[in-house]
């Protein structure tokens, strides 16, 4: 092996290790991951049928199941992440972690690379149950699979966010509730952000996730890439993504290296 | 004496706790009339929403019922969501094991040291909720004394409800998600009792299993239908209202008594 190649192989090792012991812990609580998944759906059916009157709507339905499946993602990496260094902290293992020689973006990739095999799994076993159960009008294109992508990092983006900001904040419990709230009430999921008045839907694309959506949709709509990247949505989900996706990262290791010099990794 | 003293600790360390988390309640305070503000025109609206016609303006009456709806869910909010993180904070602090020292029964310690906090801290959200809403909407309430016995309902069955929750804590700890799921089911079936939506009849039917439904109907009869308390059946009929909540505080008693054991057996009451 190259001088070269040796720390690359090291590295990833050292990522791979965190990625399993991400899904390690995911199949331990897999009946929490399995209720969660029906926690989603019951308020996806709730809100569809608070909306449909009674009844669903499945033209409706149709435009907002994407979004469903994006909270659900900025969701569980979001709660997982906080509790999971929420727990680690006061169980003291957060410390631990800092003996490795994996530096703190690589552990943060690790974590966030199972909780989004975790998000995705729980996203995709929705998304098909609703599909066929509903009988929605949805016809999946490839064209889609990049703003999902993007939607995707950016739902991570802000669970990184929240998570880094678990080591600062000991309200942090509250605050990604609200924000899961947020993402869920403004991201598209109760209704199309395009019926919003105009003031609250400018406020709407700054929320994760709901540029992502939009793209997804007018792709699934048939209208083709070439569509979405047109009216802005695509290049904007381009930044929105990168801009929280890197903030998230940055902030994560400042804080934890922040509390690390403090002595903040610990319960105090 | 000693028990009245043991109570009475317990609700000041309950209120300490309270007031340590009031940031937390006050970033949560708006969750709630955003709730109200964005879904009270959205109710029902789903068929005309598929032609592109949306009616933002909230109905008063609509509206005064959500509000109706929510106050009480946000007491809920308070007494189970709160007695789970304060349950698994002792768990993983390593103090819950002291709560066994004291006079009281631990059940009652646990319930003790929530309620009266989350009485106050309802009082502060909801009157919150009400003022933030009231500034887009007139809101019509009937303030009536009666309101009292269904609001005493829903205390008795959140205490129900959260001792369940604290006692699968006290076994499988880390249960957020159940907390939630258990919440929102809550919400979503006791919404039958008012005529915000038509639900079929098999929803009408199990939600009055659930501890919110019926006395979100009495107060709903009380506040706006502006009816009294005297039907015996019913939606807010007070045989369901007074029988349901009992069952679900003796199921709470119960269900702790039952868990505390096992986690004593176990041996999972703290952190080793």
């Amino acid at each position: 092996m190259s001088t070269i190649a040796a720390p690359i192989a090291f590295q990833t090792r050292l990522a791979r290790t965190e990625l399993v012991k991400g899904l390690r812990l995911m199949w331990r609580r897999r009946s929490m991951v399995i209720l969660g998944m029906v926690m989603y759906g019951a308020t996806y059916l709730g809100i569809s049928l608070f909306i449909g009157g009674g009844h669903l709507v499945k033209d409706l339905m149709a435009r907002t199941l994407p979004a469903l499946l994006a909270v659900v993602v900025a969701s569980v990496a979001t709660v997982e992440g906080v509790g999971g260094i929420s727990e680690e902290i006061i169980g003291g293992t957060l410390e631990q972690t800092r003996l490795s020689p994996a530096s703190p973006q690589l552990q943060a990739l690790g974590r966030m690379a199972s909780l989004a095999i975790e998000g995705l799994a729980v996203a995709i076993v929705l998304g098909v149950v609703f599909f066929l159960a509903a009988g929605l009008d949805i016809k999946p294109h490839p064209a889609a699979l990049i703003p999902a992508v993007l939607t995707i990092l950016d739902a991570l983006g802000y669970g990184l966010i929240m998570t880094a900001l678990t080591v600062r904040l000991p309200s942090i419990g509250a605050i990604s509730h609200v924000g899961n709230m947020v993402v869920m009430a403004f991201g598209g999921m109760l209704i199309p952000i395009s019926f919003f008045p105009s003031g609250l839907e400018i406020f709407a694309k700054f929320v994760p996730t709901t540029l992502g959506v939009l793209s997804v949709n007018t792709t699934l709509a048939g209208r083709g890439l070439g569509a979405t990247w047109s009216d802005g949505t695509l290049p904007w989900l381009l930044v929105h993504a990168a801009v929280v996706f890197v903030a998230g990262f940055s902030l994560y290791v400042i804080n934890i290296r922040r509390a690390q010099r403090e002595g903040g990794l610990s319960p105090r | 004496m000693n028990t009245a003293i043991a109570l009475r600790n317990e609700i000041r360390k309950g209120l300490r706790f309270a007031w340590s988390e009031r940031l937390q309640i006050l970033i949560e305070l708006p969750m709630f009339a955003v709730f109200v503000i964005l879904l009270g025109p959205l109710l029902g609206q789903g068929e005309n929403l598929t032609s592109g016609r949306v009616d933002w303006s909230l109905n008063s009456q609509t509206t005064s019922a959500m509000v109706v709806w929510m106050v009480p869910f946000i007491f809920f909010y308070m007494q189970v969501v709160k007695m789970f993180w304060r349950i698994l904070g002792e768990i993983q602090a390593g103090t819950l094991e002291q709560v066994f020292l004291s006079s009281l029964p631990p059940w009652l310690v646990a319930a003790a040291g929530r309620v009266v906090a989350a009485l106050l801290e309802t009082l502060f959200v909801a009157a919150a909720t009400y003022g933030i809403v009231s500034a887009f909407v007139s809101i019509h309430l009937h303030w009536s004394i009666a309101a009292l016995l269904p609001t005493i309902a829903v205390m008795i069955a959140a205490i129900g409800l959260s001792l369940i929750i604290a006692s699968a804590t006290l076994v499988y700890k880390r249960i957020q998600i159940v907390n939630d799921t258990v919440l929102l089911v809550v919400m979503i079936f006791s919404a039958s009792a008012l005529p915000l939506i038509h639900v079929p009849g098999w929803w009408a039917d199990v939600s009055h299993a659930f501890p919110l439904t019926d006395a979100v109907g009495s107060l709903y009869n009380i506040m706006i239908a502006q009816h009294f308390v005297t039907s015996t059946w019913g939606v807010g009929g007070l045989v369901p209202l007074l029988t349901i909540p009992t069952a679900y505080l003796l199921a709470g008693i119960g269900t702790f008594i039952v868990g505390e054991r096992v986690a004593k057996n176990r041996g999972t009451l703290g952190r080793y």
